[in-house]
């Protein structure tokens, strides 16, 4: 490689990554517990998500009580559904039968929990796993800096630091591959501190490349494909994005011109779901679409997901006339899945991981916080190399100050994060604001502190000692406030709940013995 | 161990030109290059698989910018790499 190159590729990666650096620690300190937004849901309402009696979503009598407070006529409906809870939101649009329908330029989006059997708003649901996961893409960003420049700003700032990952990556994979094998075995822990971030930067980099690739990839696809997708609907679809959604399966393809003759009979749309049910058994129906409810132009549209032991990929839909029960769309989850279906559930599945059980889960959980550490390790190679004599003072001085920023803002995330979850456990009944003001405001306190205290050694020390004793603790709160003791659960076979109990103890016991270890390591030193 | 300075890029306008080719020309290089391709395929499948590889591919352009001696060269090459691209999409 020739020596411009090299140097060029070197002080690319640096700038970029760290741009993004502080940033792209939370994402994936909030990512990796994401994995496990499900369990940490049950892990907090103490019910394991076999335990909670689940029928389904009891859709008659839905619309019916919808029916009575919103009056339906005329409206287009969506339900929306996601696997492995029992809430789910609906949205009701403004109706087109002024004529019949009093409440007709109404609009209405309702939360509705159908194990508990009643509506409940998106902030009375919102749980610590909704609030790691939002976090992930800094969704919590949008509601502080609530500027409008046509795309959430959260959204936005997730989207160019996935990218700028995307490119930090290349660059580090090119600048580390002519030693990219030799290099690989590399590891002289007890050496000077720079050999040593640098050797667990690049190992646990170029070990985490392919997953850390993925992740960068297809976060950005994500968080902001209308960056890529708004060109093409502008020239290819004259603007019409609702028509790439349904070109790219996203949207059910249903249009029905409304025409004001209201029917003849009720529809039971149960009657409906339960047969599509039995066509495509253990399928499962993310979004159910009525258009023109009571018109004699009414349809129900239902997208479905293949169950994904069958069928990797398989996206179906079925688009239903009410008025004469005829089937104007179908085309099953069990078909052979179209090529967008595979490139896009490629997406998701690889994003989520949710195709291997815990096992892949776990193994991104772990891959997930080895990102972190590379992180860590490339913010104080950045520091510790420009740490030298023949560097102005001024500019040591900015580095150790962003440093400083970065390293108390990124490390007291873990004591933060197991802090609330014993918080939250021991307060019981919580929703979105108070999740907010737990996490925040402890957040804010502690990086303030270590931000004033300007020692990093002591930060790193005492954060992992911090969240080492607070992971310790959260299988405890959870055993004193809700009964849910390791034994128990064990006992009833809730897997869910005892796997979060289970992964703070093994989190707890691992920065328990890093901080000892640091700490002989230093007295050592100190002779 | 910072990069040696001597490779670099030391004026603050040809860095900037270098970065907004990267990203700008980039981009359109990136989205042109898949309107042509939707000009002979099939549109919805190339643009799933835009969405895909689009964004490694403008990363790379990015890069290329970075590497490029001249601070011009890639803003003309992008913008006559984007104009190629979009003339089958233009004659359509």
């Amino acid at each position: 490689m020739n020596n411009r190159n090299y140097n060029i590729y070197f002080h690319t990666h640096t700038i970029s990554g760290i741009i993004v650096a502080a940033m792209l620690y939370v994402i994936f300190f909030a990512g990796s517990f994401s994995f496990f937004k499900d369990e940490i849901s049950t892990w907090q309402s103490g019910k394991s998500a076999k335990e909670v009696k689940n029928k389904g979503l009891p859709y008659q009598l839905l619309l019916d009580s919808l029916d009575a407070k919103y009056n339906l006529a005329g409206r287009d409906i969506n339900f929306y559904l996601y696997p492995n809870t029992s809430h789910c939101y609906v949205n009701m649009a403004a109706s087109k039968d002024t004529l019949h329908n009093a409440k007709a330029k109404e609009q209405a989006y309702v939360g509705y929990d159908f194990a508990e059997r009643k509506e409940k708003s998106y902030a009375e649901s919102y749980d610590m796993g909704e609030f790691l996961y939002r976090l992930h893409f800094l969704a919590q960003l949008n509601q502080a800096i609530p500027l409008r420049i046509g795309y959430p700003v959260g959204y936005l700032i997730a989207g160019l630091v996935a990218f700028l990952f995307l490119f930090a990556l290349i660059t580090g994979l090119l600048l580390h591959w002519n030693k990219l094998v030799s290099n690989f075995f590399l590891f002289r822990p007890w050496s000077k501190w720079k050999t040593m971030w640098t050797d667990l930067h690049t190992v646990l980099g170029v070990i985490g490349f392919p997953f850390q690739f993925v992740f960068a990839l297809t976060g950005v696809i994500l968080i902001v494909n209308t960056v890529f997708l708004a060109p093409f609907s502008q020239l290819l679809y004259k603007g019409n994005m609702e028509k790439v959604f349904q070109d790219l399966e996203y949207a059910a393809a249903a249009e029905a011109t409304f025409v004001g003759k209201p029917l003849t009979f009720t529809p039971n749309i149960q009657e409906y779901i339960d047969r599509t049910q039995k066509k495509w058994p253990n399928a499962f129906f993310n979004r159910v679409t009525i258009k023109n409810y009571g018109d004699e132009s009414m349809l129900l549209a239902i997208e479905s997901e293949a169950d994904r032991q069958h069928s990797f990929a398989g996206t179906g839909q079925i688009t239903y006339e009410i008025k004469t029960g005829k089937i104007l769309m179908n085309r099953s989850p069990y078909d052979t899945p179209t090529y967008i279906a595979y490139v896009k559930s490629f997406i998701y599945r690889l994003h989520f991981g949710d195709y291997g059980g815990y096992f892949v889960k776990l193994v991104n959980f772990i891959l997930g916080l080895g990102g972190c550490v590379v992180i860590i390790s490339g913010i104080l190679i950045w520091l510790v190399a420009r740490d030298k004599n023949n560097v102005a003072s001024h500019k040591k001085k900015f580095n150790f100050w962003l440093s400083n920023i970065f390293l108390a803002v990124c490390l007291t995330m873990f004591p933060v994060t197991a802090f609330s979850f014993i918080l939250i456990k021991s307060i019981g009944q919580v929703n979105q604001s108070l999740i907010y003001q737990i996490y925040f405001y402890s957040w804010l306190v502690i990086s303030l502190y270590y931000l004033i205290r300007r020692n990093l050694r002591r930060t790193n020390l005492e954060t992992l000692f911090l969240g080492g004793v607070f992971a310790l603790l959260v299988p405890i709160a959870s055993g004193v406030f809700s009964g849910n003791w390791l034994w128990r659960t064990w006992a009833r076979h809730a897997t869910d709940i005892l796997l979060i109990d289970l992964l703070w103890i093994s989190l707890g016991l691992l920065a328990l013995f890093a901080f000892a270890r640091i700490r002989k390591q230093q007295a050592i030193s100190a002779i | 161990m910072p990069a040696n300075k001597k490779y670099l890029t030391s004026s603050p306008w040809q860095r900037w030109m270098k970065i907004t080719a990267g990203f700008f020309g980039g981009y359109g290089v990136m989205i042109t290059f898949f309107l042509m391709l939707a000009c002979f395929f099939e549109k919805k499948n190339v643009i799933v698989t835009g969405a895909v590889t689009g964004y490694v591919l403008w990363a790379l352009l990015l890069l290329f910018a970075f590497l490029s001696k001249s601070w011009w060269k890639p803003w003309i090459i992008y913008l006559a790499l984007s104009l190629i691209f979009l003339l089958p999409y233009l004659l359509k």
